[in-house]
């Protein structure tokens, strides 16, 4: 290679790697991309175990107000009580018994409450202390059969869902929470009830819950269908 | 004297490298000046594995600014961070790649596999091939790592004697596989803090883990920012070796007496004898 062929070369790819800044890469990367995923995805199923714990100590300190607001609608979703009767939680698909729960009946169920983190996708963190009721006891008293191998998570912010492997939803720290931080929780964290736990990222977690649905096939998420990845643990 | 293992080219049937320095090794060698003539300064599988790296590093980088992008800060929510100076202020997007946090994150984790197992391929070889030689520290290298910096500053005239590297360079090439690996640790902690919650709390947890991610990556950028500038200030001649192998002594930095943008040109009929090699 003589010294002019080097500087083209070399000039060129300078030039290449700069029209790559600030991209969002060649198209034809996509398939290869969505590959790793799936094989991420199989390591992480691999590495996780109901047993695992995330674990705050008992004294940290709680984020409390810090703890940011977020919804996809144009404005805050409120559940209209005059329009849309009484708020239920449905609980359906893969069950022998499809459960249709009020605020009241779930807050009669057996409550857990549990100071842990909150990974956002974004890489900020932040902690509360919630209360609710363990997706394992919703499974439990709904009678989930065998073919279940999903969840879906439902909600009345817009189109909002997202599915879960069912090891993940039956976790004993993924919960149906309807307390944050010893209150009722808020309009801003998902009210009436949202599902909590610290083993999935933020965005996996649906707020404005109203319906979970066990299902032999995956049925994707509004962010996993928006070029998130659908696993999404931790 | 070299210490380079190389495989000795057309030795005798079974001889499966790793014998220079071996005691009657050489009896088995043809001569010792052509056989070094033949043999590149770079294997090729080393050379391969740095410009794999390049490219893996470039995206890990680069899409990891992505990342960051989404939130350049490390409090978590409601508390304050001590050692970040530049919370809030993200980095400019023409060092980003991935266009937005999905797109970045989904290049961050495919790209990790190429540099993990690019830099298992490259550290395996190095070891079982016999690099290692040339960059593990020894007695001496801070004497000599003080030597090159007087010579750098024009406090010694002459330069330093050195093997395949010099002083400072080795510590560099040997610091580089290391905070290689720290970057997988910390990466790995940050990934799945709970499902690996020992490794990130050994790391003083996620928000911390998250930091020493970041800072490994800064020691990774500079390290290879000043390699790049001293390879054109320094030695632009091993450009060449790092792609087709070749390199002749006679351009070598200590033959050059070379400084940082400041060397004697070379001579231009060179010894051959040497060693030098043109491809």
């Amino acid at each position: 290679m003589n010294r002019r062929r080097f500087v083209t070369l070399g000039a060129s790819s300078i030039a290449a790697a700069l029209g790559g800044c600030d991209s969002f890469g060649p198209k034809r990367a996509g398939s290869l991309l969505r590959f790793a995923e799936r094989k991420n995805e199989g390591l992480e199923r691999w590495l996780f175990t109901s047993g695992s714990r995330n674990r705050v100590a008992a004294d940290a300190r709680l984020s409390g107000r810090a703890f940011p607001r977020y919804f996809v609608s144009d404005t805050m979703p409120v559940w209209n009580e005059a329009q849309r009767g009484v708020w239920r939680l449905e609980v359906g698909g893969a069950v022998r018994n499809r459960l249709s729960l009020t605020l009241d009946d779930l807050m009669k169920m057996r409550s857990t409450t549990q100071k842990v983190d909150h990974f956002c996708v974004e890489g900020w963190t932040a902690r509360a202390e919630w209360t609710g009721v363990r997706m394992s006891e919703l499974a439990r008293a709904a009678g989930v059969t065998a073919d279940a191998q999903y969840v879906d998570f439902l909600s009345f912010d817009s189109d909002y869902h997202e599915s879960w492997d069912i090891d993940s939803a039956l976790h004993p720290q993924t919960l149906v929470a309807y307390g944050f931080d010893r209150a009722m929780l808020g309009p801003g964290h998902g009210a009436p009830a949202r599902v909590h736990s610290p083993i999935k990222l933020g965005y996996k977690n649906t707020k404005y819950l109203t319906r979970i649905l066990f299902m032999p096939t995956r049925s994707g998420g509004y962010w996993s269908d928006r070029g998130y990845e659908w696993y999404g643990g931790v | 004297m070299t210490t380079t293992s190389g495989q000795s080219l057309g030795g005798a049937k079974g001889d499966v490298g790793f014998t220079a320095g071996v005691p009657g090794a050489s009896e088995r060698e043809p001569p010792a000046a052509a056989a070094r003539a033949r043999r590149p300064r770079h294997h090729w599988v080393v050379r391969v594995t740095h410009w794999v790296n390049f490219v893996a590093l470039g995206l890990m980088v680069t899409t990891g600014l992505r990342i960051f992008n989404a939130f350049p800060a490390f409090a978590r929510k409601g508390e304050s961070f001590c050692c970040y100076p530049f919370a809030g202020k993200p980095i400019p997007n023409v060092l980003t790649f991935g266009g937005w946090l999905a797109g970045a994150r989904n290049y961050h984790f495919a790209a990790m596999w190429l540099l993990f197992v690019n830099g298992l391929v490259y550290v395996t070889f190095i070891y079982l091939h016999g690099e290692w030689r040339d960059l593990v520290p020894r007695r001496g290298d801070v004497r000599d790592s003080w030597e090159m910096v007087k010579f750098y500053l024009f406090a010694r005239p002459e330069h330093p004697h050195q093997g395949k590297h010099n002083a400072l360079q080795k510590s560099a090439y040997f610091a580089m596989p290391i905070f290689g690996a720290l970057a997988v640790v910390t990466g790995i902690a940050i990934w799945k803090p709970v499902q690996l919650a020992p490794l990130t709390n050994l790391l003083g947890g996620y928000v911390w883990a998250r930091y020493w991610h970041f800072l490994v990556m800064l020691c990774l950028v500079v390290l290879t920012v000043v390699h790049v500038i001293m390879v054109f200030a320094v030695d632009p001649y091993s450009i060449r070796s790092m792609i087709t192998g070749g390199y002749n002594e006679a351009k070598s930095p200590e033959a050059r007496n070379a400084r940082p943008f400041f060397w004697r040109r070379p001579m231009r009929a060179a010894p051959r004898s040497d060693g030098g090699i043109d491809t």
